[in-house]
C-alpha cells in the first residue's frame, strides 16, 4: 500500500459489540481493507453479485467502485445496505455487520438445553451419562468439554466428551462418583432418560494438534474420556495412521473402567497401543500393570522424534507426567495437559 | 426359537461396527471407474463412484480425473462435454473453465477478467491407468502419502506357485471385462464373492456341467488355516484356503437326501477365492486353468454399485492376445461373466431389502459364515476411512 495514499478510518461493528478500527485506501474496497487488516468479513463472488457481503452503513459515505453492477435493490440501499467488496470509503465511516466478529472463528459456547438418553455405571466408582443435545448445529473439536449443570442447583461441573462431533446429538460423559458431590447425588437420586440438563460449550483448547508424529496419551481415571474422543477422531482422520501409544490408570479394581473399549479401539486401529495400570492390587484377574499412568511410560517411548504427548487427569498425575515427559527429554511445547479437579 | 441378536452375538457385532458404518463405501483406496477404450482420445465422461461426482478426461493421451461438479451451480460438467484447450475442461452452462491438472478455475468464458478467477478451484483426484483399466484413489484431498494401485489390488501369489495364475501386475497380463449396474449395496455384492456357502448357486450352471465339473453342495472350513488372512505391508484380505485340506467339500445331505455328483476331493485344482480392500475379488484358473476372474464392487451410492467383471490371461505374443480375446468373445464372457455371475448378481440384488431395513442387526449367520465375519473385521481395522454419506459432506 502506497504509503502517500488518502487514507480513510472505517470502524466496522459486530452484531456482538465488538468494533475493529481498519485503514482503507482510496479506491480499496472495504472488504479488501479489512481482510487486509486481518479482520476477516464474511465474503464469497468479491464482484457484487453474490451478496454475501452485506453490511449496513451507518456513518460516513463510501462510494461504488467503478464497473461493478451490484444485486442490491434500490431500497436495500436506501436502507444503508451496501456490499463491501464493491464500495470505498469516502472518507472516515463506519459499517455494521449482521454477524458477530467470532463467526469465522469456528464454534462459540453457548448455554443449551439437552436430554439424557441414558444413565449406566461402567465401574463401580465411575457412571457414564449420555444427553441427546437439542440445538442442531452444535458442534466441538474431540478433546473440548462442556459445563453441565446440576439439575434443580447452580452448582456447574465440566466435562470431557467421550464421544466425537460424529455422534451428536448424542454426547457421553465418563463421571467418577464422589461422596457428598452435587453430580453425584443427583446421578445417584433423580437422574434418569428423559431428564433435562443444561450445558455450557463448547470449552477449552485441549485437543489434537496438527503434529506429524507419534503421540502419547497419559489418562488418569475419567480422564480417558476426552481421549477416547481424540481416537476415534484419529481414527477417522485422512491420512496415515501414526503410533499412538495410551497409558491408562486407576486407582483400585472397582474404578477401573472401559478395559473392553480399548480392547475395540486396539481392534479397529493396529497403530494403537495401551497400557493399564491400577495403584491398588486388585482381588481379581487383571493382567496390567500396578502403578500409575505415568509409571507406565517406559523410556524408549519417549525417544521417538516429533512426539506429542495429551495429558488428562488430576492435578498430581498432570504433575508426575509432566516431570517424567521433560526429564525423558520431551520438550515443553509437545506438552499438552487438561487439568481437571474433584468436584 | 433364539432370536438373532444370540447367535452370533453383538459383541462380535461391536468388533466390526466400522463396516457396518460403511454404507458409501471405504473411501481414500483405488476404485476402477472406467475400462481405458470407454475414454476415447479428447473424450470427457462422468461416472459416480461412493456418491462422489467424478469427470474423467483424456487429453494428448493423458488422463485427468476432477470433481464432476461445477463450483458456480452445481452441475455436472460431463452431461454435456466442453473443452476449448487441451489443458482445462468447460462447464457446459456458463463457462467456468477449469485446469485440468489442478481443477483451478482459470476463465469463465463469458466474464475473462471475474475477480473469481484463480480463487476457486474443483478438487482433483490421483488417476492411474493399468492393464486397460481407469483407476482413480477416491478419498479425502490431501490425502498423503497415496499408497500405490498395488496395494489396493489383489495379493501377488510367489512366481514359484505351482497353480499360478494371470496377475493384474504380470507383465504379459491382459484383462478383459465387462461393467454393469448391481442393484445393491456394494457390500452385500463383496460378501457374496467369496461366499464359500454360495456354491450351492452354481450346481446348474452351464460353466460347471459343460466342463464335466460338478460343484459341491458347499465348502465348510476344517481349522484356522482354512482362512488366511493379509495384514501386514501391502494389500490386506483374505484367502479361502481351497484345495489344501483345510476346507472340506460338502457332498451330501442325508436329510435332503442330496449327493453332489462332485468328489469328496476337491476338483477345482488350483481355483482359490480371496478377497482385498477396497472389495476386490480373485479366483485364481478360473474360469480355465493360468486364467483368472477378478471383480470389484464399486459403490455408486448406497444401494447400487458398478459390479466389474475381469478375466486375466497371459499373452505373451499379439497372437495369444487375438486367442484371449477370442475366447472371451465366445466363451468367457457368454458362459462365465453373463450365465454364471448373473446367478451372483441375482442373489446379490436379492439381499438388498433385507439389509437396507436392519438386516445387519437381524441377519443368523451360521458355521459357513466365518469369511464373511472375518472379511467384515478386515474392514473395520484396515479402511483407510469410512465414505460419509452426501448429505454429511455438504452436498
Amino acid at each position: 500500500m502506497d504509503a502517500s495514499a488518502v487514507m480513510s478510518t472505517v470502524r466496522l461493528c459486530f452484531r456482538d459489540g465488538v468494533e475493529r478500527a481498519i485503514e482503507a485506501a482510496q479506491g480499496e474496497s472495504v472488504l479488501a481493507a479489512a481482510l487486509r487488516a486481518g479482520v476477516p468479513l464474511v465474503h464469497q463472488c468479491e464482484s457484487g453479485s453474490c451478496g454475501t457481503c452485506m453490511a449496513r452503513l451507518v456513518a460516513g459515505e463510501a462510494s461504488l467502485l467503478p464497473g461493478r453492477a451490484l444485486s442490491l435493490l434500490a431500497g436495500e440501499i436506501r436502507d444503508g445496505w451496501r456490499l463491501t467488496c464493491s464500495v470505498a470509503a469516502a472518507g472516515d465511516c463506519a459499517f455494521a455487520l449482521d454477524y458477530a466478529s467470532t463467526v469465522l472463528d469456528g464454534p462459540q459456547p453457548a448455554v443449551l438445553a439437552a436430554t439424557v438418553t441414558a444413565l449406566d455405571w461402567v465401574a463401580k466408582t465411575v457412571a457414564r451419562l449420555e444427553i441427546a443435545i437439542e440445538t442442531a448445529d452444535f458442534t466441538f473439536e474431540s478433546g473440548q468439554y462442556v459445563r453441565i449443570r446440576v439439575p434443580g442447583t447452580d452448582a456447574w461441573r465440566s466435562y470431557s466428551m467421550a464421544t466425537t462431533a460424529k455422534e451428536l446429538p448424542r454426547m457421553q460423559f465418563l463421571i467418577r462418583r464422589l461422596d457428598g458431590g452435587a453430580m453425584s447425588a443427583w446421578l445417584r437420586d433423580a437422574c434418569a432418560p428423559g431428564a433435562l440438563v443444561e450445558i455450557e460449550g463448547p470449552l477449552g483448547s485441549f485437543g489434537l494438534t496438527a503434529s506429524k508424529g507419534p503421540r502419547l496419551m497419559i489418562a488418569g481415571g475419567t480422564g480417558l474420556a476426552p481421549m477416547l474422543a481424540m481416537l476415534d477422531t484419529l481414527r477417522q482422520r485422512p491420512g496415515p495412521r501414526l503410533p499412538v501409544l495410551l497409558c491408562f490408570g486407576c486407582t483400585g479394581e472397582d474404578d477401573l473402567f472401559y478395559v473392553d473399549e480399548l480392547e475395540l479401539r486396539r481392534f479397529w486401529m493396529p497403530n494403537l497401543k495401551t497400557r493399564v495400570a491400577l495403584m491398588h492390587r486388585p482381588a481379581g484377574v487383571f493382567d496390567g500393570a500396578i502403578g500409575t499412568a505415568v509409571s507406565l511410560i517406559e523410556d524408549a517411548d519417549l525417544r521417538a522424534p516429533g512426539l506429542d504427548a495429551f495429558l488428562c487427569g488430576p492435578p498430581p498425575m498432570i504433575e508426575a507426567a509432566r516431570g517424567r515427559l521433560i526429564a525423558g527429554g520431551v520438550p515443553e511445547t509437545a506438552i499438552h495437559a487438561e487439568h481437571f479437579r474433584p468436584t | 426359537m433364539a432370536t438373532t441378536a444370540s447367535t452370533t452375538g453383538n459383541a462380535d457385532r461391536r468388533l466390526y461396527a466400522p463396516y457396518l458404518e460403511a454404507t458409501w463405501g471405504i473411501k481414500n483406496h483405488w476404485y476402477p471407474a472406467l475400462f481405458s477404450h470407454e475414454l476415447a482420445e479428447d473424450g470427457v465422461k462422468g461416472v459416480e463412484i461412493a456418491g462422489v461426482p467424478i469427470l474423467l478426461r483424456r487429453a494428448k493421451g493423458r488422463t485427468y480425473a476432477l470433481l464432476d461438479r461445477c463450483v458456480h451451480r452445481g452441475v455436472k460438467l460431463s452431461l454435456k462435454p466442453t473443452c476449448f484447450t487441451d489443458d482445462t475442461v468447460s462447464c457446459w452452462y456458463h463457462g467456468f473453465t477449469f485446469d485440468v491438472v489442478n481443477g483451478a478455475l482459470v476463465s469463465i468464458v463469458a466474464s475473462p477478467d471475474d475477480p473469481l478467477i484463480g480463487k476457486v478451484r474443483l478438487r482433483t483426484f490421483p488417476v492411474e491407468e493399468h492393464k486397460g483399466i481407469i483407476f482413480v484413489f477416491v478419498g479425502d484431498e490431501g490425502y498423503e502419502p497415496v499408497p500405490p494401485l498395488a496395494d489396493d489390488l489383489p495379493w501377488l501369489p510367489p512366481c514359484d506357485y505351482d497353480y499360478r495364475a494371470a496377475h493384474p501386475l504380470d507383465d504379459e497380463t491382459v484383462m478383459l471385462g465387462i461393467r454393469r449396474v448391481g442393484k445393491a449395496n456394494w457390500r452385500l455384492a463383496v460378501e457374496n464373492g467369496f461366499d464359500p456357502g454360495h456354491v450351492l448357486i452354481h450346481r446348474d450352471n452351464i460353466l460347471i456341467l459343460a466342463s464335466g465339473r460338478s460343484m459341491a453342495l458347499g465348502y465348510r472350513p476344517l481349522n484356522d488355516e482354512a482362512i488366511k488372512a493379509f495384514e501386514d505391508d501391502g494389500p490386506k484380505g483374505l484367502m479361502n484356503m481351497y484345495g489344501t485340506g483345510n476346507y472340506e467339500p460338502v457332498v451330501n445331505n442325508d436329510r435332503l437326501n442330496i449327493k453332489s455328483a462332485a468328489r469328496r476331493e476337491f476338483n477345482f485344482t488350483g481355483v482359490r477365492t480371496s478377497m482385498f480392500l477396497p472389495g476386490v475379488l480373485m479366483v485364481e484358473n478360473f474360469p480355465e486353468k493360468t486364467y483368472a476372474q477378478y471383480e470389484w464392487y464399486v459403490p455408486i451410492d448406497d444401494k447400487t454399485h458398478v459390479y466389474w467383471q475381469v478375466i486375466a490371461g497371459w499373452c505373451p505374443t499379439p497372437e495369444d492376445r487375438k486367442n484371449f480375446e477370442f475366447r472371451f468373445k465366445h466363451y468367457f464372457e457368454p458362459v462365465a461373466l453373463r450365465d454364471f455371475n448373473d446367478h451372483d448378481l441375482h442373489a446379490r440384488e436379492a439381499m438388498q431389502d433385507f439389509y437396507a431395513n436392519g438386516g445387519w442387526q437381524e441377519e443368523a449367520l451360521c458355521s459357513m459364515d466365518a469369511v464373511i465375519v472375518s472379511w467384515r473385521k478386515m474392514v473395520a481395522r484396515h479402511n483407510r476411512g469410512i465414505q460419509e454419506p452426501p448429505t454429511r459432506r455438504g452436498r
